[in-house]
């Protein structure tokens, strides 16, 4: 009975709001929510916390002998050639792996909190597997409450070093490594060559000549007309991670941060100074009318916007665009930064086999899945041994991304309030775009994500 | 007194009471563990600190959560707005769906057609429904602003406004909900006797006092249905905002229904989440419970 407690209990809330109106669909966001995790497939999916079986897996070596460990794997479901990657590499492993086999499940993910529903519930019933992948920005969550085991005694430090920092800084909390990724994800500032041409301005082409704020501004004001903006923040993804993955650069461009280095409080932080010029200069921007609050779907890639702070997944769309284009730098006040995170993989406290688990997550992200994963998706490695090995990645416009990924690449702060710090910095965003009172806003926040902290201060 | 029949297995009353409770029990049995079973849960739940990343530890905290509730900004303007979209929704949508069910009453040329087609959006998926709007509403590309450019309206932002957002959500609610209700509402036309027309057609009523006097105390019982039902279904609004504007702009479409999945399942805080989950299954009740009260003693 008490199994069947515990299996019930994340049910309950859902439920018990049904039952308090009488049945309700629940609903997935709209495309694009998720940042980080999805590459160029941002497909709604409407089911939910669907579970898929991997049919190639189960061909695999069958488990045999005492040895022989079979370890549970959760994957996120996105894009089909991306997942069918995973699938390939997982049946990879168990050919090469006589002594280990890995069943691996592929979870549905629409881009909003399916997947993160799904492991809630696992969590909760306690039946989570050996591996998952998780969002960069949720390690230190997981790693707070104990669900993630740190990989530090598995990883060799010649491994290690191999990583970009910002995977490492990503997967790190309290000083312990939790996760390794195998993916990167950065955010150029795309620009429309033919615009530029005519226009006759000079992108700039490495970090060194990255634009500051007042020079982005002076652009985006200089390629707005009746018919077209200056810039596309794709605002149209919604208040969501988005505005956390792609505007908090410009707080730590110009020396903010969104929380205290120990993770303690965001007073003084959330609301800083600092924090608060950034999003007055967001507010400029929409003030100025350079960029739209509701821009269309493909606003960049129809050539109705110059330019545009948008995910690697950009790139895969505007391939068909009838003109050239290219990246930049991100733009910055003080210190060039540029967003940073993507899905990681973490191993569960629960495993009976880390060490295996951790050879799965190796295998995961090693350099030919890294280059694989990065070959199918458009989204930049997150090895520098990967970087090497791609050839396109030393020329333009894919040395821009290169180079923030490796340079000036920003992990997401680590802390376990992380899902209402990113709310409260995405509203505030959101509403200096509305040409709201960014200060006050702010404050609000702060008040927020405080009583969140508190929980984890005892 | 009243004497109890009593039955007894060897009766034939009785064995045939014993099938009937077999027949229940698939129904009772889902009914016990997927409503009864978590609504109890969560009522447990609403007095712990159950917080989704720790299950195992759920500490008993008594009011906490109650009390917090009473200083939660987030929570009043989300009762607030959903009271807001309840206030609005009844009213119009009733109105548009006995207007619509009268129309389609009428006998025109394709009726069929016509009870179709308001019936449609009913049968659409709701999140279908709100990404379309969604397009429909954008103030660039948007087909409304299209139009009311044709009629020399200058762009509105609808869902980026904080003034015009929920009332968007509103019409598109009323658009996707009013076909149901005209349904019903037509079944109730249909039920009332033509001799009642005839009668007021000597009597020399004018359509209108026909309107008043014989139809819509015709469609009293009906009425008191979907009142109450359209009341709990709005209440409910979680859909529309959580696809169309995240809450947002400023909160001004948070719903209680979407505070309570975020803090819930975003947040983890389950202990909370239920908490004012009971809370608002309580209101519910209490003002389903007074629209009978009143709606009966008018009909005294």
């Amino acid at each position: 009975m008490k199994r069947m407690f515990k299996t019930l209990a994340p049910l309950t809330l859902s439920v018990a709001i049904m039952a308090a109106c009488g049945g309700e669909e629940s609903g997935g966001e709209t495309s694009g929510s998720d940042a980080s995790g999805n590459s160029n497939n941002n497909a709604d999916s409407g089911e939910q916390g669907d579970v898929v079986e991997t049919g190639e897996a189960e061909q695999g070596v069958e488990a045999t002998g005492d040895e022989s460990v079979t370890l549970d794997m959760w994957i996120h479901q996105t894009g089909e050639d991306e997942t069918d990657f995973y699938i390939k590499r997982i049946d990879e492993f168990n050919e090469v792996n006589d002594d280990i086999y890995v069943n691996a499940e592929i979870i549905i993910d629409d881009g909003a909190s399916s997947y993160s529903d799904s492991v809630n519930a696992a969590l909760v019933a306690g039946n989570l597997p050996d591996i998952l992948a998780l969002d960069g920005p949720y390690v230190a969550s997981f790693a707070e409450a104990d669900i993630i085991t740190s990989v530090d005694e598995y990883i060799t430090d010649e491994d290690r070093e191999d990583f970009v920092d910002s995977i490492i800084q990503q997967g790190t909390y309290n000083g312990e490594l939790f996760s390794l990724g195998a993916m990167e994800a950065s955010v150029p500032l795309y620009y429309n060559k033919d615009i530029f041409e005519e226009e006759g301005i000079a992108a700039p082409a490495s970090i060194e000549e990255a634009w500051t704020w007042d020079e982005f501004l002076e652009v985006a004001q200089q390629l707005t007309t009746e018919d077209r903006y200056g810039l596309n923040l794709f605002m149209n993804y919604g208040v969501g991670e988005w505005l956390t993955f792609m505007g908090a650069p410009f707080v730590w461009s110009n020396n903010g941060e969104l929380i205290s280095e120990d993770g303690t409080t965001v007073d003084g932080y959330l609301n800083s100074p600092e924090t608060v010029e950034s999003l007055e200069f967001v507010k400029t921007l929409f003030e100025e009318e350079v960029v739209s609050l509701t821009p269309g779907e493909m606003q960049f890639e129809e050539g109705n916007a110059a330019m545009a702070l948008g995910g690697p997944w950009i790139a895969v769309s505007a391939e068909d665009a009838d003109f050239e284009w290219g990246m930049m730098p991100y733009p910055y006040k003080e210190v060039p930064k540029s967003p940073s995170g993507s899905m990681a993989y973490g191993i569960t406290t629960l495993s009976e086999h880390p060490e295996e688990a951790f050879e799965v997550m190796a295998w995961m992200t090693n350099e030919e899945s890294t280059i694989g994963l990065s070959e199918v998706t458009g989204m930049p490695p997150a090895r520098h041994s990967a970087f090497e090995a791609m050839d396109h990645y030393d020329e333009l416009p894919w040395s821009v991304m290169r180079d923030q990924v490796t340079e000036t690449a920003h992990a997401r702060p680590q802390t376990p309030a992380y899902p209402v710090l990113t709310d409260a910095f995405a509203q505030a965003f959101h509403a200096a775009a509305l040409g709201e009172d960014v200060e006050e806003i702010l404050n609000q926040q702060v008040d927020r994500v405080e009583r969140e902290l508190r929980r984890f201060q005892d | 007194m009243v004497t109890r029949k009593r039955y007894s297995l060897k009766t034939r009353e009785g064995k045939e009471a014993l099938t009937g409770y077999f027949f229940l029990l698939p129904a009772l049995l889902l009914l016990g563990v997927f409503l009864l079973y978590p609504m109890g849960a969560a009522f447990y739940y609403s007095f712990t600190d159950f917080y989704i990343l720790r299950p195992g530890e759920k500490n008993f905290i008594g009011l906490e959560n109650f009390q917090m509730i009473i200083g939660d900004a987030e929570f009043r303007q989300a009762l607030r707005n959903t009271l807001y979209f309840t206030f609005l929704v009844v009213p119009i949508q009733i109105a548009v769906a006995l207007g619509l069910a009268l129309l389609v009453n009428k006998k025109l040329k394709l009726k069929v057609f016509f009870r179709t087609a308001y019936f449609s959006p009913v049968v659409m998926s709701l999140v279908v429904v709100s990404i379309l709007w969604t397009f429909m509403y954008n103030p660039n590309e948007g087909l409304i602003n299209e139009m009311l450019g044709l009629l020399g309206i200058p762009p509105q932002p609808f869902l980026t406004s904080p003034d015009q957002a929920m009332n968007s959500i509103i019409v598109m609610s009323v658009w996707q909900g009013a076909g149901f209700q005209m349904m019903i509402f037509l079944a109730g036309l249909q039920n009332i006797p033509d001799h009642l027309y005839e009668a007021a057609d000597i009597d020399g009523a004018n359509t209108f006092h026909k309107f008043l006097h014989v139809t819509l105390p015709g469609l009293k019982n009906i009425s008191l249905f979907i009142f109450i039902t359209i009341t709990i279904a709005a209440f409910k609004l979680l859909v529309q905002p959580m696809i169309m504007t995240q809450g947002g702009p400023l909160g001004s479409t948070k719903s209680l229904v979407y505070h309570i999945y975020e803090v819930g399942f975003n947040y983890r805080d389950v202990g909370y989440a239920s908490a004012m989950a009971v809370v608002f299954t309580v209101m519910v009740l209490t003002i389903t419970i007074i629209q009978r009260i009143l709606v009966k003693e008018e009909r005294g």
